[in-house]
């Protein structure tokens, strides 16, 4: 499937994903353009989610997980297999960012929260980090909400509040392709309402793709959308 | 109806259980103070030493406790030496690196080694040190460190087992929350997953140490004597409470030795609730404060 003239990030070729030699998808081939939002519909128990992880091979932590096929993505340096052998895992999940259904932040302060992947990167300089946390804050619409409790437990905050932190600590490495497996689902309506702007605002510099059963919000936010059932992904 | 009578039925019954547990414990505790409160004193401790030299470590204790305190305490502390690495390393590597079949076989075997009598594990020790005294060293005997090492053996099940279902009960959304941001597996183990069960952990940690202060039966084989004042070094006998509590209680003399017994094993109980504080002390800091530190 090839749309228009854009350029393309995800090259997806005969992609299979098994568990507990149980196959849950198969052959599914599809591109994925740069700075749009893709959302991937579907009855529940399809593999929606492990689409999600074959993208940022998070499905390897998982025993009993299995993915066949190539992933291809261009990262600035022309397409690369993700998979290949030389390709070092924890930059692909750097450059992958993934927020998940319920908010998972860890439990420490906000602040560190955000740090966490900066320094698991390798950052040291704390003036840098400092800025890097306010500023992605900003971005993600929290700032405003929490700059006068960046020390406090990450836990006490509110549950769309939890997610957004959930989504700065993904943008804070800057990712190129953000993944998000039904962001919104456990979240008041208008929480809903901040995070679908916030990745309106984000497809300008992430491609995303983003699982969601919400029909109106696939319409409200969606450049392509997709639908993952009987084993096969498919244009809506 | 009927299920509502069965229900607190079962709900007495829970409740009778919890008091004739608890009740049991008072009873014991109770006795022994009964018993022994009379016989705690500076004396029962040091004797005729002064009590500042004898922690200094100047002069030695005769006919005191504190040459069985500090025995049991240098045990506990080489045990755990010995049995904390191990038993942590062990159990990682179960949660999180054994494939399948050689998870079940390791499991089962600790298991087994989890079953054994706390003596048969005190007459393997005592069968090395006799096999090393002939065929290594003549100057190996029974000592402080092979009693250690024997002890450690005893309860690195406890600990193996502990890390092992603590680490394996994090909800997966947890355990995939930061290779999800570029942590390699050792990293989220050491900054996400050990932090998060550190609490199970410490509780697995607080029965190990519990089990080597009160075990006789293993250091009465392999090293423990029921005079040796202060270790001289790990290859040296040692005295420990809870021998010298079962060698009062069986060849006391008269009246006044038998109180030493009781006093003695108050002492114990001290030292044991003691070293509980300062875990469930640690546990509480550390749960309070790891909120992750790196």
């Amino acid at each position: 499937m090839i749309m228009g003239k854009k350029q393309i990030k995800i090259q997806i070729k005969d992609l299979g994903f098994y568990y507990k030699n149980q196959q849950i998808f198969e052959n599914i081939c599809i591109e994925f353009e740069n700075n749009s939002i893709t959302t991937i519909s579907g009855p529940s128990g399809q593999g929606k989610s492990s689409f999600l992880m074959a993208l940022n091979r998070l499905w390897e932590s998982i025993e009993g997980a299995k993915v066949k096929g190539t992933i291809r993505m261009d990262f600035g340096k022309g397409f690369e297999n993700i998979y290949h052998k030389n390709y070092s895992v924890t930059k692909l999940r750097q450059r992958v960012g993934m927020v998940f259904q319920v908010p998972n932040p860890l439990p420490m302060s906000i602040y560190k929260n955000i740090e966490f992947p900066l320094k698991l990167r390798g950052e040291k300089n704390k003036t840098i980090i400092a800025e890097k946390v306010e500023q992605t804050l900003i971005e993600s619409f929290l700032w405003e909400e929490v700059k006068d409790r960046l020390f406090t437990d990450a836990g006490l905050l509110s549950g769309g509040q939890q997610q957004r932190l959930c989504i700065a600590r993904a943008l804070v490495l800057e990712p190129q392709v953000l993944l998000l497996d039904e962001p919104t689902s456990s979240l008041d309506e208008k929480s809903v309402q901040v995070i679908e702007d916030l990745l309106l605002k984000l497809k300008k510099k992430c491609t995303i793709i983003l699982v969601s059963h919400h029909i109106d919000q696939v319409d409200r936010i969606a450049d392509n959308k997709l639908v993952l059932s009987d084993r096969r992904l498919v244009q809506h | 109806m009927g299920k509502n009578v069965w229900d607190m039925l079962l709900g007495f019954f829970a409740w009778c259980c919890a008091i004739l547990l608890a009740g049991s414990m008072i009873l014991i505790i109770g006795f022994l103070i009964l018993k022994g409160y009379k016989a705690i004193s500076l004396e029962l401790i040091f004797a005729n030493t002064s009590p500042l030299d004898a922690l200094l470590f100047k002069q030695q204790v005769f006919g005191g406790l504190f040459p069985a305190m500090v025995g049991t305490f240098f045990l506990i502390l080489l045990s755990m030496g010995f049995a904390l690495p191990l038993g942590l390393a062990s159990g990682i590597f179960l949660a999180e690196y054994a494939p399948g079949s050689i998870k079940k076989i390791f499991s089962l075997c600790f298991d087994i080694l989890a079953g054994v009598p706390s003596i048969v594990i005190g007459l393997f020790g005592f069968s090395i040190t006799i096999l090393l005294h002939h065929s290594f060293n003549s100057q190996i005997f029974p000592c402080l460190l092979i009693s250690a090492l024997s002890l450690a053996f005893l309860v690195l099940p406890y600990i193996i087992k502990t890390t092992q279902v603590a680490l394996e009960s994090i909800p997966l959304l947890i355990r995939l929350t930061a290779p999800s941001l570029g942590a390699t597996k050792l990293e989220n183990i050491f900054l996400v997953l050990l932090p998060a069960s550190i609490s199970d952990i410490t509780s697995g940690i607080v029965l190990a140490i519990g089990r080597c202060a009160e075990d006789t039966a293993v250091i009465m084989l392999t090293g423990v004597v029921a005079v040796a004042g202060i270790p001289k070094s790990i290859f040296s006998g040692f005295e420990a409470l809870p021998f010298y509590i079962y060698y009062i209680a069986s060849e006391y003399s008269d009246q006044s030795e038998l109180m030493k017994g009781y006093g003695a094993a108050i002492i114990l109980l001290l030292i044991c609730s003691g070293l509980f504080g300062i875990s469930h002390w640690g546990k509480n800091r550390l749960t309070a404060k790891t909120r992750f530190n790196y």
